[in-house]
This record gives C-alpha cells, sequence and structure tokens, in this order.
C-alpha cells in the first residue's frame, strides 16, 4: 500500500478541528478514525494490482546514440478501474523516459504505455520490473505492487566511421580499375586483355599479345579477391582506458579504447567485405569472448554489430600467447590478421611481442592502436614547470610507443597509430595499400 | 516479435501471508525493544527521581530518615510547599527548615524574616541576605568532614560531622562552627530575637549521610530545636514555569487544544513522512563499467615528476623526443650519433656547434626556470630545422 499527498493534506486539515473541537483529545481520536476508515474505504476499493496482466512489444535493437521505443500493455482483467501511476524500471544506462506513466484503464480493457529509451552506453539492457500504483476512489491511499515483465534490448555499436565508408569505396573502386576514370587497375592479379587507349600506362602493353594482332594490347589487372581478414579485438585492461570525446553526452571522461577499435574495426569489415574479401572477427583477453566465421557478405554487419554489442572490456592482464594461439588454431589459411590493441609498452612486452613471429611468418599482421590525444596535448605543453614536467611525462610515453612500433616493423608487422577519430580511416587506408601492394 | 508471444508478466507484488512471514522477525525484534526500554521504567517506583531534602523522600537524597528520627523524638514534623503555608503554620514553639531546593520570591523571603520564628537554613538558599540579614556567602567549600571547634552546644556535642557546600563571613556576636579554610560553614546568632542557624550545606541530613560521623546527633540538635518543625520542601510537582505577575504563567495561557493540536501536527507528519517514503519500486542497480582515463598514468608520471623535482629524467625525455624528431628531418637513421646530430643540425640552421649540442646533450638543468627554458630551445631548434 502507499500513502498519497491528499492524506497529509487531510490529516494536517485535522490540527484545525482538533483547536477548534470542545474536547481535543476526542478529536484527536475521532480525526485519526476516520483517517484510518478512508484509508482502509480507499484500499478496499482501489483496483487490484497483482490480476493485472503485463506484455511488452516494440523494438529489441537499438544502436547506441539513438532512441527506441518499448511498448507496455497493461490488460485489466479484474471488476474495477485501475487508476494510478506505472514506472517501467530499467537500468539507468537504458535512459528510460519518462520515468512513470499515468495509468487509467477500465475493467475487461487494455492500454498501451510507451517508453522511451535512449541507452548511453553499448550492451544489452534487460527490463528490472514493472510496479504500479493503483489509486482509490478517494485518492488516499494505493495499492501498490510490482510485476516482472522480461524484454531485453541490445545497445550495438554506433558505427560512426560509417561517413568514412563511401570515400574508401571510391579508392576501393580505384584499385579495382572500375572506376570512370582512365586509370589501369592497380592490382597485381591478372584479369584480361583489351584494346589500348590513349592515356593508358605504355608500360601495361603486352607486346607479345599486341604482335599476335595488328593492334595494340594492354593487360588489366585487378585486386586480389576471396582473400581473408581476421580482425582480432583485444578486450584486455589497456582497451578500458578512456580516450578522445565520446560522441553522446552521458560520458564526459571520454570513450573507451575498445569502442574506438570496434568503430575501427566495423569500417574494415564493410570495407573488405565489399572488396570480396572474407571476414572473421575474434575478440579475446583471457579467453575468447566472441568469435564470429563465415558469415554472408550480406548480414556481415548486422552479425558484427551483434557480436560486438555485449562486449565489455575486462580489468585483466590481455593473455597475448593465448591470442596467437586462439588466431592460429582458426587461421588455416594465410590471412591478413588485424590486432587491434594498445601499444602499451609494459603489456606489449610481456605479452604480444615475444609471440607475435610465431604469428608473422605465417600471416601478413596489422596492429591498429588508438592515440590519446590528451597524451599529445600534454606533450606540447609550454611556459611553466608544471606544464613541462607533465610534456616530459607524455614524451617519455610517446617515445615507448615509437620503440614499440620500430620493434614490430622490424619484425614485418604493419602499424597504425592514430587518434580515436582517425583510427577507422587510418586503418581503412592500411588495408587498401596492403591490397594494392597484393600483400594479403 | 509479436505482443501475443512476448512471455506474460509474474507478479511479485507481496501477499499478506509473505508481508506477515518477512515482517515477523522483524516485529519480534521491535517489540524486545520496546520491553527491555520500558521495563526499567515500569518496574522502579517513581520516587526514586530524588527531591534533596525533602522529609517525604526515602531516597538517598532525600531527609525522610531525619524526619522520622524527629518524629520518635516527639518533634512534630510539619511539610509544606509553599512559604505561604509555612507562615500559615508558623506558632512561636515552631522552627522553620528551609533548604537551598525551594524556589521564593524575596517578598515571600521578606515575610518570613520578619515572622520573627526561629529558623534554619540549609545550603545557599534563595535570598540568603534577607532570610539571614548580615550573613555573606563567601566561597565555596568542598563537603567533608569536619570538626565543630565551636562552644555552640549542638555542634560540640555532636562532634565531626560531614558539612560544607558554602563557607560564611559570620556577623558579630555570631557563633560559626566546623571552618573550612578559617570561615565557618555553619553560623548560629539571633538578630532581632529570632534564632537564625545558617549551613553551608545539607549533605548532612540526607539519608545517604545521616548514620555517619556526628551528622545525626548534628541534625537532630540542630532541627529538633523546637517542638514542631515546619519543613519548606519543593513541591512534588513542580510548578508550569514562574507565574508572572498577575499570577499566571505561560502555561496557564496556552489553550487546552494546543498541546492535542501538535499530536494531530505530528501524526500529520508521519502520514507525509509515508507518503514521501514509499518508492515507486525497487533501487535498480546495475554494474557499472570502470572509468579510468587513458592518461592517468602519464598525468601520474608528470605529478611525480614534479614532486620530486626529477629535473634530469624530464630534460632526457624532452631531448630524446626532440632528437627522435629531428634525426629524420636531417636524413639521419635513427641510431645517430650525438656528434652527427649536432653537426647536422648545426650546419642546417646555421647556429653554433656547442650551442645546439648544449641544448640537445647539455647538462641537468639546474632549476626549473632552466627546464623550462630548455623546452623552448628545444622547440626553436625543431621549428629552425622544419623551416629551413
Amino acid at each position: 500500500m502507499a500513502l498519497t499527498g491528499r492524506a497529509g493534506l487531510l490529516a494536517a486539515l485535522g490540527t484545525l478541528v482538533v483547536l477548534v473541537a470542545p474536547d481535543p483529545a476526542m478529536a484527536v481520536l475521532g480525526v485519526a478514525l476516520l483517517l484510518a476508515a478512508l484509508v482502509l474505504f480507499d484500499l478496499l476499493f482501489a483496483g487490484g494490482v497483482r490480476d493485472l496482466r503485463l506484455h511488452r512489444d516494440g523494438e529489441r535493437l537499438v544502436r547506441l546514440g539513438e532512441s527506441v521505443t518499448v511498448g507496455l500493455v497493461v490488460e485489466n482483467p479484474g471488476r474495477r478501474r485501475v487508476r494510478g501511476v506505472v514506472r517501467d524500471a530499467w537500468p539507468p544506462s537504458a535512459g528510460a523516459a519518462p520515468r512513470r506513466l499515468r495509468l487509467d484503464v477500465p475493467a475487461g480493457q487494455r492500454r498501451r504505455l510507451v517508453t522511451t529509451l535512449t541507452p548511453t552506453r553499448r550492451g544489452d539492457r534487460e527490463a528490472v520490473s514493472v510496479t504500479v500504483r493503483s489509486l482509490g476512489p478517494l485518492g488516499l491511499a494505493a495499492r501498490q505492487g510490482s510485476h516482472l515483465v522480461p524484454w531485453s534490448v541490445r545497445v550495438l555499436p554506433p558505427f560512426l566511421s560509417r561517413k568514412h565508408l563511401p570515400a574508401k569505396l571510391a579508392r576501393l573502386r580505384e584499385l579495382d580499375g572500375r572506376h570512370p576514370a582512365l586509370v589501369r587497375g592497380q592490382g597485381t592479379e591478372f584479369d584480361s586483355l583489351r584494346e589500348y587507349v590513349v592515356g593508358d600506362d605504355v608500360r601495361s602493353i603486352d607486346w607479345r599479345a599486341s604482335a599476335r594482332r595488328s593492334d595494340v594490347v594492354v593487360r588489366t589487372w585487378r585486386p586480389e579477391r576471396d582473400r581473408r581478414v581476421l580482425i582480432v579485438l583485444d578486450t584486455g585492461r589497456t582497451s578500458a582506458g578512456r580516450v578522445g570525446v565520446a560522441p553522446h553526452p552521458g560520458e564526459p571522461s571520454g570513450w573507451p579504447r575498445l569502442d574506438w577499435s570496434m568503430d575501427a574495426a566495423l569500417l574494415l569489415a564493410a570495407l573488405a567485405s565489399r572488396a570480396g574479401d572474407r571476414v572473421d572477427f575474434l575478440a579475446h583477453d583471457r579467453t575468447v569472448r566472441a568469435w564470429l566465421s563465415g558469415a554472408s557478405r550480406n548480414d556481415l554487419l548486422s552479425s558484427l554489430v551483434n557480436a560486438m554489442a555485449p562486449i565489455e572490456a575486462e580489468l585483466v592482464e590481455a593473455d597475448g600467447p593465448g591470442m596467437v594461439a586462439a588466431v592460429l588454431a582458426r587461421a588455416k589459411r594465410r590471412c591478413l590478421v588485424v590486432l587491434l590493441t594498445d601499444l602499451n609498452a609494459a603489456a606489449m612486452e610481456e605479452g604480444l611481442l615475444p609471440v607475435l613471429p610465431r604469428l608473422s611468418s605465417r600471416h601478413t599482421v596489422l596492429v591498429a592502436a588508438v592515440a590519446d590525444p590528451r597524451v599529445a596535448a600534454m606533450a606540447s605543453g609550454r611556459g611553466t614547470a608544471e606544464l613541462v614536467y607533465d610534456a616530459a611525462a607524455a614524451e617519455r610515453l610517446r617515445g615507448e610507443r615509437r620503440r614499440i612500433t620500430a620493434r614490430l616493423r622490424g619484425q614485418g608487422v604493419e602499424v597504425v597509430d592514430a587518434p580515436p577519430e582517425g583510427l577507422a580511416p587510418a586503418l581503412a587506408d592500411a588495408y587498401l595499400a596492403l591490397k594494392a601492394a597484393g600483400r594479403l | 516479435m509479436s505482443a501475443v508471444a512476448a512471455p506474460s508478466s509474474v507478479s511479485t507484488a507481496p501477499t499478506a501471508r509473505g508481508v506477515w512471514r518477512s515482517g515477523r522477525g522483524v516485529l519480534v525484534v521491535a517489540l524486545l525493544v520496546l520491553v527491555t526500554a520500558l521495563a526499567p521504567v515500569l518496574l522502579s517506583s517513581p520516587g526514586t527521581a530524588g527531591r534533596p531534602l525533602d522529609p517525604a523522600d526515602p531516597s538517598l537524597s532525600g531527609g525522610k530518615a531525619l524526619a522520622e528520627l524527629l518524629t520518635r523524638r516527639g518533634v512534630s514534623v510539619e511539610r509544606v510547599e509553599s512559604v505561604a503555608a509555612m507562615l500559615a503554620a508558623a506558632r512561636p514553639d515552631s522552627q522553620l527548615l528551609i533548604g537551598d531546593t525551594v524556589a521564593m520570591t524575596e517578598d515571600e523571603a521578606r515575610e518570613i524574616a520578619a515572622s520573627g520564628r526561629d529558623r534554619l537554613i540549609v545550603g545557599n538558599a534563595a535570598h540568603l541576605g534577607v532570610l539571614a540579614p548580615g550573613v555573606l556567602a563567601d566561597d565555596d567549600a568542598r563537603s567533608r568532614s569536619r570538626e565543630p571547634r565551636c562552644s555552640l552546644r549542638e555542634a560540640a556535642g555532636a562532634g565531626s560531622a560531614f558539612i560544607g557546600g558554602l563557607s560564611f563571613t559570620a556577623p558579630a556576636g555570631a557563633t560559626g562552627c566546623y571552618p573550612a579554610d578559617g570561615r565557618p560553614t555553619l553560623v548560629r546568632y539571633s538578630p532581632d530575637g529570632a534564632t537564625v542557624t545558617v549551613t553551608g550545606g545539607g549533605a548532612f541530613m540526607t539519608n545517604l549521610r545521616l548514620a555517619e560521623d556526628g551528622n545525626a546527633a548534628l541534625a537532630l540538635n540542630l532541627a529538633g530545636a523546637r517542638p514542631r518543625l515546619i519543613w519548606l520542601a519543593a513541591p512534588e510537582k513542580p510548578g508550569p514555569g514562574a507565574a508572572g505577575p498577575s499570577g499566571t504563567s505561560l502555561g496557564d495561557l496556552i489553550p487546552d487544544a494546543v498541546p492535542w493540536a501538535i499530536l494531530q501536527l505530528a501524526v500529520a507528519v508521519v502520514v507525509v513522512a509515508l507518503w514521501r517514503g514509499r518508492r515507486l519500486g525497487p533501487v535498480v542497480a546495475e554494474r557499472l563499467p570502470v572509468v579510468v582515463r587513458a592518461s592517468e598514468t602519464v598525468e601520474g608520471r608528470g605529478r611525480l615528476y614534479r614532486a620530486r623535482r626529477a629535473r634530469d629524467r624530464a630534460a632526457q625525455a624532452l631531448r630524446a623526443a626532440a632528437i627522435d624528431r629531428l634525426a629524420p628531418r636531417l636524413g639521419l637513421p635513427p641510431t645517430a650519433a650525438a656528434e652527427e646530430v649536432v653537426a647536422a643540425a648545426a650546419v642546417r640552421t646555421g647556429r653554433e656547434a656547442a650551442e645546439v649540442r648544449s641544448a640537445l646533450y647539455g647538462p641537468v638543468p639546474a632549476d626549473d626556470a632552466a627546464l623550462v627554458a630548455l623546452a623552448a630551445q628545444l622547440d626553436t631548434l625543431e621549428r629552425q630545422v622544419r623551416d629551413s
């Protein structure tokens, strides 16, 4: 049960009655009894809460930063009207609004209430419970009870970098030779012979074929197709650090490295699948957190965001040898392994660096890391001793990253180290460069 | 996902049986606490509060034992609660006993002094200067066993007694006994015909002390000097505040309904508290991700440098970063020796080699200002190389 403000007001007005009554003691007793009787009446004649039947409908998926509505149908099989308020409780990060809803269901009817969710975080959001407060006819007291109405909404990564996709696809078409411009396909796989037109590179003329025919013939090339790309996401402790500016309000300290890495991975996957390559995805820290393989070209992106959505950064040191073993066990054929991790000197030297040669001997390896723009800003601090000490600390970190990068390149590993917003396009460019060079 | 296929709801509203089951433990504990709190109050007698020097009070600080002893000795003890009643009861063979727990006005004190009856004033009574003219309360004296050291028959006969509280300056012609630091704590004199006895404290007359030393003898001697003793005690139920000039106190002016109205207000406050305190549904807990900025380790390292004034490490980091950036611009491999870098940079910028060397490979800055200057020098050098 619950009381309302009216009951409080009635009790306060009782004070005036007590002041003017001839027998104040009896008046206090009388007011209390009257109040109790009215509250009891209200409780008896309020609509039943326990027998209400609730079910939900609406969306199951939402992209982070967008809103979605979830309906709640309240069916009243009882004999009395149910009038009052409803709270559809969701976890705070689901961003449910409004907090409480008005409800008025006549006996035997049903009403649909709508809650709008604007999640502030990726992952699965489960509805907690629905609490109904049913007011009595006088509005003095209410019956209250909760129902469990399960529902969950999966909040997908926002794929902010999709704005870069058209430009990268245009670049891909240039490689392919299908671009409207008269440029030769820059790929390395022999495609076909065709007649020379003005503007073709004279170096691509096939003299032997030209000799057989009376015309000048050029060779055309196309990029390799049906290669494999394996995106490996490090979900260990270094991926939890927050970097840059979160793309939506609610997270003032920035966005985790993990989310920036996912964004870059999504752009790469979209690009690679359009380029005709097969994309697999592995998330790993000490164990395999997610594994996606063999998704068809059309539903690759949706499968990928679904696989990524529930992944959270784990506060454990990533297991480098375990990760390499997991990759080797899954990638039987030669493929491009894109490792999204951090170039943290301590973590790399103890984890990945010693075992990367096992990987790079069989596959092409590309390490992509999110650089911290705050460190870059600190490194340029000058003027006061405090700022210069901070700049020295930042330079020291950047020196360590340079050292790690140099060691990785020495092992034949490609490295992309870019600030958060720039990582996705930089990774896409690195992929295109590898493709153009025929190194896949 | 259609609405029909969605799983139906499960009510978690508590049933009456569930409420009783979960609440009965709390109820039992609350009852136990209540009983434990109320039992001592209910079991103890109401008189234990202690009314000092009250002939009807059997507690340790009361005076019932003395009153009993006096009655057995044939002295009639009459307990009064107001000055008016005391003066009405006083006859020529009566002695008045006035303790320091009694509140009276100055007019009442004058009336007592004017009545000319013998009086025994115990402790720092109100309007002592009126009740016992000439006797001045002097100083606080610790209550302890003291010797009479005087010729007063009542005191000398009783011997040592537990007395103290106040010491007095006695007027001329008075007898002073039980001195503390040379000043008497008991004064007996006779202004305008009445015998007035003033004692510094009433400890020796209480039920607690009566059996010790010569306390009982002294008390009986002093209080039993006359066949009737009119004992002025504080009222058993204290009056509602001090009465004004018209005889009505603040309590009398407040209508009877007001306390009840306050009670009703309290009920209203409880109802409002129940209204505001009832939560609409449970508190929702959520497992939150860790929020830690990736740059925190760098900031921490910067603070450590700052706290320890680690100019050597700071300068080394700044110089190494500058050399790392300069070497490729000068067309040198990252592993180039110091002299190569210095020579190339000096040639490119046209500056003195010594100057460039002191910037890139010089000594540790002597103070913070030198460190700031070094950072500026490195910036200038890098800019010159870049722009040349």
